[in-house]
């Protein structure tokens, strides 16, 4: 640990800051006039929206009231208490249910991708022949853009004509008799997979360049020592990528927690209602707030996605800030 | 001018349209632009709020009432209405649709129309000896023709009965909606300001529709798919009937020369329930934009396009059908194939929707729980029942009250 104490550099030190005490009377401004046009851009782009959406979140906003716009009438709370908590609110409506599905989606797709993509990367950090071809080949489901992925996965789930039955039951013998995957609870599963199907790629590539940073001079110290290839994950690899991981869980987390176009796209020609174990928080606020045109209670939900999600960012961070640094 | 893909090629077909009369006014131009059904409504919602659009507009019938509540379309004056005769060429259901409910004013014409019928395979229905005129005369019968030719084969394939597509359609109220009207329900109360769905009718309507699925009759596969993917399977010859709109006449006709749909098929109008044999009545009406600028052009060019001559030449083109009595039965329109003078029939017992600005939320409530009647009846989970059914529809109804409830 180094420390301005130490001798020889306290002295150092205090020489350094001596004469920037002295700068700072002087005001400079063109690192302001630098960074103004990005910080109105910022504001423009974040924070004009944020304070009109928490408006509009207090603004009885509805098909009658729409052409008034920021003038229709103020409510106050009563937005977030009619969706929170009254149940016979058409935004509330299914919220138990799409939070429950929201948070086991969260869970699985981010286990699963971050599981995949790690082991994926593990085979492909090491030389073979076609290993750039491959590493090429296997970013192929990122590159497919989501909605394309809910609309393809969609005609592959469907029980007679798709392929994944074809597979499961007709080449592979895994079942005796083809199931519904767009109807009834394995709905949950229809949207589950594609989402991993998509998210695992870039995660691989991810830990790839981080496995790629680990000095090989570790694990050839391990094996001198005679670690087997597990101790060497655990005790290397592992909390080598810590820091990686965390982050990529944080991401893999918000992004699933707002994931909109699989569903959409999958189910949406309808009313965008996938049934009671597919509809996920960002459809249900879509379908329920804007295509009945409740915009005011619409813009409330958000806010409450927000703050809950800033939390979680917040407390996230918090637990995991030391492993996020190389103070791990 | 804002239109929807009426044709093929809207962009194409509408332009030559409206040639002659651009021929008859040297001075004006016209700018189409073609919406599409998905980002339509947004476009023209935001343009009814912001005051800022086109000089005239197609509107879908159940979007104008919402449209015009918000102000954003210029009301028809008396002078107007009495150059067409206050309405009196076109459908009168369709006519209503381009009104307010419960209000006074009138904020364009009728443009085209959806008129849904039963299209069967005549050649299934004589493989299983079931005549189709007793077939579609009553439910019972209509019951009876399904379960006789569900599982017929026809040059080596397996028909079955009935198609109709699931939660995932934008058709599932219109599909069940002529059903609940000929068992003497009704969407609506009267007064357009509660669900009707919980009425002893309509329930009857909802069980007898759902049973077919539950039977077998609409097999299972059928309820995860959408309209579309379910009429090409229909003229790819998977299933015997289908209730769909004049749209399928094209996908037909423009179908192989060799398909066995193409010719043997036939309409049919729903089966007659204990109320009659209703049917749904939709399609786009024409208005001018409140923000437009160009307001007697506009005029002139709706009512042009909602003249006989124009609404014939867009039915030849778009296989939509005239929305003014007159051009449905020009021979132009019935002499093209026997169907076409047949749907002009069953259009004569066309109903639209009340027009409720409420109608679009109220459609998302009706679709969302409606479409769960697929889960229900596809065998998959909790086996359908009567109460279980009737709690799906008393859901709905305290969903939808509730957003009408806003309305009033």
């Amino acid at each position: 640990m180094t420390t301005v104490s130490e001798p020889g550099l306290g002295a150092l030190a205090s020489v350094a800051t001596a004469p920037r005490a002295k700068r700072r009377r002087k005001f400079d401004a063109f690192p302001y006039l630098l960074l103004a046009p990005a910080a109105l851009m910022m504001v423009i782009v974040n924070l004009v929206p944020i304070v009109q959406g928490l408006r509009m979140s207090m603004l009885k906003l509805n098909q009658y009231t729409l052409s008034q716009f920021m003038d229709a009438p103020f409510i106050g709370l009563r937005n977030y208490r009619g969706v929170l908590f009254d149940p016979t609110n058409p935004v509330h409506s299914g919220m138990l249910g799409a939070l429950r599905n929201t948070a086991l989606y969260s869970l699985l797709v981010t286990l699963c991708a971050v599981s995949i993509g790690l082991a994926v990367a593990l085979l492909l950090n090491r030389d073979f022949p076609g290993k750039a071809a491959a590493r090429t080949l296997l970013m192929l489901p990122w590159v497919v853009p989501t909605y394309v992925v809910g609309t393809l996965w969609g005609f592959m789930w469907q029980r007679d004509e798709g392929i994944i039955n074809h597979v499961l039951v007709d080449v592979l013998h895994l079942m005796d008799h083809k199931p519904f995957w767009l109807i009834g609870s394995n709905t949950f599963f229809a949207i589950v997979i594609p989402t991993v199907w998509r998210a695992w790629p870039v995660l691989m590539l991810i830990f790839l360049a981080a496995l790629q940073a680990v000095p090989e001079e570790l694990y050839e110290a391990a094996r001198l020592d005679g670690a087997n290839a597990w101790q060497r994950f655990c005790n290397i690899t592992l909390p080598s990528l810590k820091p990686v991981i965390v982050i990529q869980v944080m991401f893999q987390i918000i992004d699933n927690i707002y994931s909109y176009n699989i569903v959409a796209m999958m189910f949406g020609k309808g009313a965008g209602y996938p049934g009671e174990w597919g509809d996920l928080l960002m459809p249900l606020l879509t379908r329920q707030s804007f295509s009945y045109w409740r915009f005011g209670e619409g813009a409330a939900v958000s806010f409450v996605m927000m703050a809950v999600m800033l939390v979680f960012v917040a407390v996230w961070m918090r637990t995991f800030r030391r492993s996020m640094t190389d103070e791990a | 001018m804002w239109v929807m893909p009426v044709t093929t090629n809207a962009q194409h077909d509408v332009p030559a349209l409206i040639a002659p009369w651009l021929a008859q006014h040297p001075g004006v131009t016209v700018r189409v632009t073609v919406l599409d059904w998905e980002s339509g409504w947004n476009k023209i919602t935001a343009a009814a709020a912001s005051r800022r659009g086109p000089d005239l507009l197609e509107l879908g019938t159940t979007w104008m009432p919402a449209i015009a509540a918000m102000g954003g379309l210029e009301p028809l004056s008396a002078a107007q209405l009495a150059e067409i005769d206050n309405g009196a060429p076109y459908y009168a259901e369709l006519w209503k649709t381009t009104q307010v409910f419960g209000q006074k004013g009138v904020y364009g014409l009728p443009w085209y129309a959806d008129v849904r019928a039963a299209f069967y395979r005549t050649d299934v229905f004589r493989q299983a000896g079931v005549d189709p005129a007793q077939a579609f005369a009553t439910w019972e019968s209509f019951h009876a023709a399904l379960k006789k030719i569900n599982g017929t084969t026809v040059a080596g394939k397996r028909v079955a009965a009935l198609a109709y597509a699931g939660k995932n359609d934008w058709n599932v109220v219109h599909n069940l909606a002529p059903w609940i009207w000929n068992a003497g329900g009704d969407v609506l109360s009267a007064d357009a300001k509660h669900s009707a769905l919980g009425s002893p009718q309509a329930l009857r309507a909802i069980d007898f529709y759902s049973s077919l699925a539950v039977e077998g009759l609409v097999p299972s596969n059928a309820l995860e798919k959408d309209s579309d993917i379910l009429e090409g399977a229909w003229v790819g010859g998977d299933y015997g009937v289908i209730f769909s709109g004049p749209w399928l006449l094209r996908r037909i006709f423009e179908g192989p020369v060799g398909s066995v749909v193409r010719t043997h098929f036939d309409v049919a109008p729903y089966p007659a329930g204990p109320n009659g044999h209703a049917t749904f009545f939709g399609g786009s009406n024409l208005a001018i934009f409140k923000g437009s600028r160009h307001k007697p052009e506009a005029w002139d060019l709706v009512k042009y396009l909602g003249g006989k001559a124009s609404q014939v030449q867009l039915s030849l083109v778009s296989s939509m059908m005239p929305a003014r009595i007159d051009a449905a039965n020009d021979p132009a329109w019935t002499s093209r194939h026997p169907v076409y003078a047949k749907l002009t029939a069953i259009a004569a017992d066309g109903r639209a929707y009340p027009p409720i600005p409420a109608w679009g939320p109220l459609e998302t409530v009706y679709t969302k729980h409606l479409g769960q009647l697929a889960e229900l009846s596809s065998g998959i989970g909790d086996p359908y029942t009567l109460p279980a059914m009737k709690a799906l529809i008393a859901g709905t109804v305290v969903e939808a009250d509730k957003v009408l409830e806003e309305a009033n």
